[in-house]
């Protein structure tokens, strides 16, 4: 039980060497943010988790029918094949962006270029084909039932994320071009992006579950 | 140079035995205190001060007494401990200032207990509020059954076989009555509040709450809402009166009871199925399904209303003919699955009706 | 500069501690948008305080409106708004920035031997977001404010004022606030606790923030997702909760409780951590049962994310939910026993030394005692279908909010009143404070119980004659409460210019905090110490190593000190 200083390793005045002090210095700052970014993203899916809650129990415990009806027809369900070749698209991309760390980790620069490029370009498409299921979509709008009001709030949210994620990949992207921020050791914001983009990814997983196949 | 805690340990003043001069005596006065608030509590009548005018009310106030009693023996215990603790062990005039109290960290022997304690009084009470509450589930009511929808800012009443809605509660005395209450669906949510039947329920638009009471004291009582339901709310109260069965049919009667509904009368040639469609999607669709009758959502599915062998007759108990549905529509309907409300409430007018019987006769087609 | 050994992973400690930032000097820099967690404390405190006076003289408006049955001085539709932002300020604009943002920013990273919290920029955002929202709100005084009460339930929510939206986006942004808080309190609490601050030897008030930082950022997500659904559907009428449009009001009411019923914890756990706190160092005797009291309060915060329903028994739900949800709920008043009768035995056998701050704690101890027995009896179903809505609900949440809460925060700021200002208040007129407010207090709820029980509903701004005696000895009692909490103020203004200096240990209290000089200089810890047993024998000398100015305390000499003396 005894808890002695010398245990604890403190120890006044020790001498050390200034390049292991920074080293310690960068861990611990990006274990710090590292844990900030982590209780930022469960946040986020708490934002996710209400607007799933409350999609769910519309459907469940409120409309008569689903898809609900509206001005007096059955709204149509979603077309479950298109959004399967997006969620491709949106997986394919997740796939890219670990390739591409994986790349920056071995110090493969051409190769993280190269992924980071498909990443970013897939995940535009995934944008693309959401727009284009927008247009499409023959739920009512937004508006219009509370079809529309879910299914468009959530996977607008979700696509709204994944635009702020193409952004930050494209910043990142140009940082690691333009600035010497991050080396194969120290890639604390390359880290987040990945965090996120994977986030990303598995809310789709859900959104497509709930509105696609169930 | 080590720092060791085991070494600090010896240190740690010896608690003193003494549980403080007079503890006894105050353990004596919280008792008896206690005892007393108890005895007042449990003698009561009325725990909360107001009369009670039937069923469920006494087993409410047999709950409330239960608590009253418990809470009273608790917080002496904490209030009268804490003051006399405060008293006794202030540091006295003139201690010197690094005078400290006994060091003592805990006392597994004393926690356990005043962990157990409350565990099994929070058992014992969560036990007791279950029962309550399963004798309320269980409550009779349904001899009489009727129907209160709230609006900004008023109550009204529909009794089955009464076609106008009533503005004031009417029960006969010693019946089991069951009340459905609701909100008009434009409306917004209010509260139904009879305080001398310990009984509340929200009314809320599209969705119909239900309280079972048995009036057993003649007289006059307050409808109260409980719900904020915009400037009026302080105002929006109704009336509940108690009568003999005798007083009760004379009212009834006034009321021009007995004779069935105006659903009769409604020319139903004219409905069209697509206005029919359109109405049943703002409207009803809340609560009821185009699919078979067992389809429920707070009614009964309406898709094969007029030819469904499983189901040969309308809830009503009449043979399914658009007429006979243009009735439960027109009048509301309260029975085993829940309350319809009347066309009054969901704001139908009778060619309203005509267009949505035409739509359900032509999904029974299909 | 001779630092602590890097690399050390025994204990929490972290090299990037040892950072000292150079002090900023501008004006600007210094004291208004600051980085320093104890500025940004007292700049959450100060603005806090603002709106607590507003919501307290709003409150004083429904008191005095309640005079007479008919409604003695503003119409129904402005009762309405005055009551909804009575509500609304007092739990979002007061008592959670008091709680987290204010005394957690002040003193847990002091308390934890850090020199600031882990994301100072984080902090400075999270406190402008807080006066930019408290404007918006009070600016929908102009375009007509929220009527619905801070619950805003829907329906009538959506008929509401133009306000209303504001209302929507004024408690999003605090919500953002918070959640930023949240978040980086969890980091700071985790990662920056000084070597050799294990869990068991953490500061009470430092577990009452562990506890509540996570519940912060994730209950208070979910309200923000409930909020923007109810502008969206204000604004732009897309349908979530209007049963005319297929939406359900109920699902409102669970996404907004499923939110506020864990902040009420938010809102009663900080003070349960400075109640073990002042307990403590006036009763100069370690806090009985350290390890119940912090287990209990993570079981609190945990299982008040599975009681919500308790406020919608009443809304209609399938009846036997109603049943874990009363069962769980009922289950709250355990851990909260532990942690009553642990504080009475803290007192046991104490050399109690009464100041203010005790006074004040020790009157927590019964006020919220009567508070958490009412919610005991709103818990069981039966008995709330009588007392829902009732002005009975109105007097148990008072007896918690105002009985727990602020009894506690008042006792907080007289305890490290002298930590931040380095001045001693008024014990006189603290004296007065604490005998006004506790009559005041209890004249004022205690009749409303009786009310609701009687049957006046809440919300009404105007009732039945019958209630009116009971209704003119509560708004009575309550001038004599904002007569005690004028004079707080007094005391703050007063003491701030004249009181007398208080040293940096005024109380002979032993947790970090008060072993730095009082204001504490810009870095707090000139080194960081290490800490080798609980912060709460009295009997022991203090178990630091490494201060630099502890009083009474040579360097790395620890067996020397004794423990603190008080020299208030
Ligand atoms: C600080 C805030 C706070 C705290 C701590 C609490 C604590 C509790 N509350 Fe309260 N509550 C509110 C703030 C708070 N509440 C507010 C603001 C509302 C109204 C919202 C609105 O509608 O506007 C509300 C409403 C509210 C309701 C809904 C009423 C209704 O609208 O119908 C209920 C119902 O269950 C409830 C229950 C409880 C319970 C069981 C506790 C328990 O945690 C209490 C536990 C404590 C004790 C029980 C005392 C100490 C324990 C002992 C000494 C041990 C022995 C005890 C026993 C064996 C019983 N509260
Ligand atoms: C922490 C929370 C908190 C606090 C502290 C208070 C404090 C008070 N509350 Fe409030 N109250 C709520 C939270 C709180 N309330 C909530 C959540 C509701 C529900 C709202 C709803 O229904 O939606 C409510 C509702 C509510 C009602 C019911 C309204 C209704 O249903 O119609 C009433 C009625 O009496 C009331 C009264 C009071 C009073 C008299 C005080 C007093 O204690 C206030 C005392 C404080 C002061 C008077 C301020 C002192 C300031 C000065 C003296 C000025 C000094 C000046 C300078 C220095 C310049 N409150
Ligand atoms: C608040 C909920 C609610 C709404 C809104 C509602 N109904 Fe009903 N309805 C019910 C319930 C409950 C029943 C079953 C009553 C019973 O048998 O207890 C019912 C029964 C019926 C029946 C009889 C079914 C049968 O098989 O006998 C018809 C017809 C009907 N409703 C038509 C309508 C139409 C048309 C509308 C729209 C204007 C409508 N209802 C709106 C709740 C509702
Ligand atoms: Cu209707 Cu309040
Ligand atoms: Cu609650």
């Amino acid at each position: 039980m005894a808890v002695s200083v010398a245990k604890q390793g403190y120890e006044l005045g020790h001498g050390h060497d200034e390049h292991d002090h920074e080293e310690v210095i960068y861990q611990e700052t990006r274990d710090m943010r590292l844990l900030g970014f982590v209780l930022f993203l469960c946040s986020d899916v708490v934002l996710f988790s209400s607007f799933i809650f409350a999609y769910i129990y519309l459907r469940t415990t409120v409309a008569p029918t689903w898809p609900p009806i509206m001005d007096g027809h059955q709204l149509p369900r979603l077309d479950t094949a298109f959004a399967a070749v997006n969620s491709v698209v949106l997986f394919g991309s997740g796939v890219t962006m670990h390739y591409a760390m994986e790349g920056w980790k071995h110090g493969n620069k051409g190769r993280f270029n190269l992924f980071m490029l498909f990443t970013i370009i897939l995940g535009s498409g995934f944008l693309g084909g959401q727009a284009y299921e927008y247009a499409h979509a023959q739920i009512g709008g937004w508006s219009g039932s509370i079809f529309g009001a879910s299914f468009f709030t959530l996977t607008g949210m979700h696509g709204f994320h994944v635009f702020v994620g193409v952004v930050y990949l494209a910043v990142l992207w140009w940082q690691t071009s333009r600035t010497n921020l991050y080396d194969t050791h120290r890639y604390f914001g390359l880290t987040a992006g990945t965090l996120y983009w994977h986030f990303v990814d598995v809310i789709w997983v859900a959104l497509f579950f709930l509105f696609y196949l169930w | 140079m080590p720092f060791r805690e085991d070494q600090l340990a010896q240190r740690v003043v010896k608690p003193k035995t003494n549980l403080g001069p007079g503890f006894w005596p105050i353990t004596a006065l919280i008792v008896v205190v206690s005892a007393v608030m108890v005895y007042l509590v449990e003698t009561s009548p009325l725990p909360i001060g107001l009369v009670q005018a039937g069923g469920p009310a006494d087993s409410v106030d047999a709950l409330f007494r239960f608590l009253g009693a418990t809470g009273a023996v608790i917080f002496n215990v904490v209030t009268i401990y804490t003051i006399y603790f405060a008293i006794v062990f202030r540091a006295p005039k003139g201690a010197p200032p690094n005078s400290i109290g006994v060091q003592i960290h805990d006392a597994p022997v004393l926690e356990f207990w005043w962990t157990a304690i409350p565990t099994i009084l929070v058992v014992i009470l969560s036990i007791y509020s279950v029962k309550i509450w399963a004798d309320l589930q269980n409550t009779a009511g349904d001899v009489l059954t009727v129907e209160a929808i709230g609006y900004q800012f008023g109550f009204q009443f529909r009794y089955p076989k009464l076609t106008t809605p009533t503005s004031e509660l009417h029960l006969p005395v010693g019946t089991p009555t069951t009340i459905h209450v609701t909100s008009r669906s434009t409306d917004v949510i209010h509260g139904f509040w009879i305080p001398e039947f310990r009984q509340k329920a929200d009314m809320v638009p599209g969705l119909v709450n239900t309280i079972r009471i048995t009036p057993t004291r003649i007289g006059t009582y307050r409808i109260i809402c409980s719900e904020f339901c915009g400037v009026a709310h302080g105002g929006m109260k109704g009336t509940l009166i108690v009568q003999s069965q005798q007083d009760f049919d004379k009212w009834f009667a006034q009321q021009g009871g007995q004779h069935a509904g105006g659903g009769g009368g409604i020319p139903l040639s004219a409905g069209t199925v697509s206005a029919g469609q359109a109405l049943f999607g703002q409207k009803c669709s809340v609560c009821h399904s185009v699919g078979p009758f067992s389809q429920k959502i707070v009614g009964p599915g309406l898709g094969q209303i007029f030819n469904d062998p499983a189901h040969p007759k309308l809830v009503d108990g009449a043979a399914p003919t658009p007429q006979d549905a243009a009735k439960i529509i027109h009048d509301g309907y309260s029975g085993d699955i829940g309350t319809m409300p009347s066309a009054q409430v969901n704001g139908l007018s009778n060619p309203d009706i005509a267009n949505l019987v035409a739509y359900l006769a032509s999904l029974s087609k299909k | 500069m001779a630092t602590l050994a890097p690399g050390v992973k025994t204990g929490p400690y972290h090299a990037v501690l040892d950072h000292i930032h150079p002090e900023p000097t501008s004006f600007i820099r210094k004291y208004i948008f600051s980085i320093d967690h104890k500025i940004i404390g007292i700049q959450y405190m100060i603005t806090a305080g603002l709106f607590f006076i507003i919501a307290g003289l709003l409150a004083e408006i429904i008191r005095t409106q309640l005079l007479s049955p008919t409604g003695a001085v503003v119409s129904a539709a402005t009762f309405n708004q005055i009551y909804s932002m009575h509500g609304t300020t007092m739990v979002w604009f007061v008592v959670i920035p008091l709680l987290t943002g204010a005394f957690g920013n002040f003193v847990m990273p002091l308390q934890i031997g850090a020199r600031d919290v882990a994301f100072p920029w984080l902090n400075l955002v999270s406190y402008w977001i807080f006066p930019v929202a408290g404007v918006l709100l009070f600016s929908s005084f102009l375009i007509g404010a929220p009527d619905a009460g801070w619950t805003e339930y829907p329906p009538i929510s959506l008929q509401g004022p133009p306000g209303t939206s504001m209302w929507c986006i004024a408690v999003f942004l605090v919500g953002i606030s918070s959640t930023l808080t949240g978040i980086n309190f969890t980091v700071t609490i985790l990662k920056m606790r000084a070597p050799g601050m294990t869990f068991t030897r953490m500061p009470l008030f430092v577990w009452a923030q562990f506890a509540t930082s996570p519940m912060l950022l994730i209950a208070t997500t979910a309200l923000n997702g409930a909020l923007a659904a109810l502008f969206l559907e204000r604004q732009f009428g897309i349908p979530f909760y209007n049963p005319a449009h297929g939406g359900s009001p109920v699902l409102w009411q669970h996404m907004f409780w499923f939110y506020s019923h864990p902040a009420v914890y938010i809102m009663i756990l900080p003070a349960f951590g400075f109640i073990s706190e002042i307990l403590s160092t006036f009763s100069r005797k370690p806090v009985f049962g350290y390890k119940m009291i912090a287990f209990s309060t993570v079981a609190i915060a945990l299982l008040s994310f599975a009681v919500w329903a308790h406020h919608m028994f009443t809304s209609g739900m399938v009846p036997w939910l109603q049943l874990p949800f009363m069962i769980i709920t009922m289950f709250i008043a355990i851990p909260t026993g532990i942690k009553i009768f642990s504080w009475m035995a803290t007192l046991w056998g104490g050399s109690i030394r009464w100041t203010t701050a005790m006074l004040f704690a020790t009157g927590f101890l019964i006020t919220f005692t009567f508070g958490g027995l009412t919610g005991f009896f709103l818990a069981a179903v039966p008995a709330d279908y009588h007392e829902h809505g009732s002005y009975f609900v109105v007097a148990h949440l008072h007896y918690v909010l105002f009985g727990g809460s602020m009894m506690g925060l008042f006792a907080a700021i007289y305890y490290w009143f002298p930590k931040m200002c380095g001045r001693m208040m008024s014990e006189k007129l603290g004296l007065w404070h604490f005998w006004l407010v506790f009559i005041g207090f209890n004249g004022t709820f205690i009749p409303l119980h009786w009310l609701g029980l009687l049957g006046m509903p809440r919300r009404v701004a105007i009732y039945d004659p019958q209630y009116q005696f009971w209704n003119v000895v509560a708004s009575s009692f309550s001038y004599i409460m904002t007569f005690a909490i004028l004079l707080m103020f007094i005391n703050i203004l007063v003491s701030l210019r004249s009181g007398k200096k208080s040293g940096p240990n005024p109380w002979g209290a032993r947790t970090l905090e008060w072993m730095i000089s009082s204001p504490p200089p810009y870095y707090n810890f000139k080194k960081i110490p290490a800490v080798l047993a609980t912060p709460y024998d009295f009997g022991n000398p203090l178990p630091y190593i490494g201060l630099d100015a502890a009083p009474g305390a040579t360097e790395a000499t620890p067996t020397h000190t004794s423990h603190p003396v008080p020299t208030y």
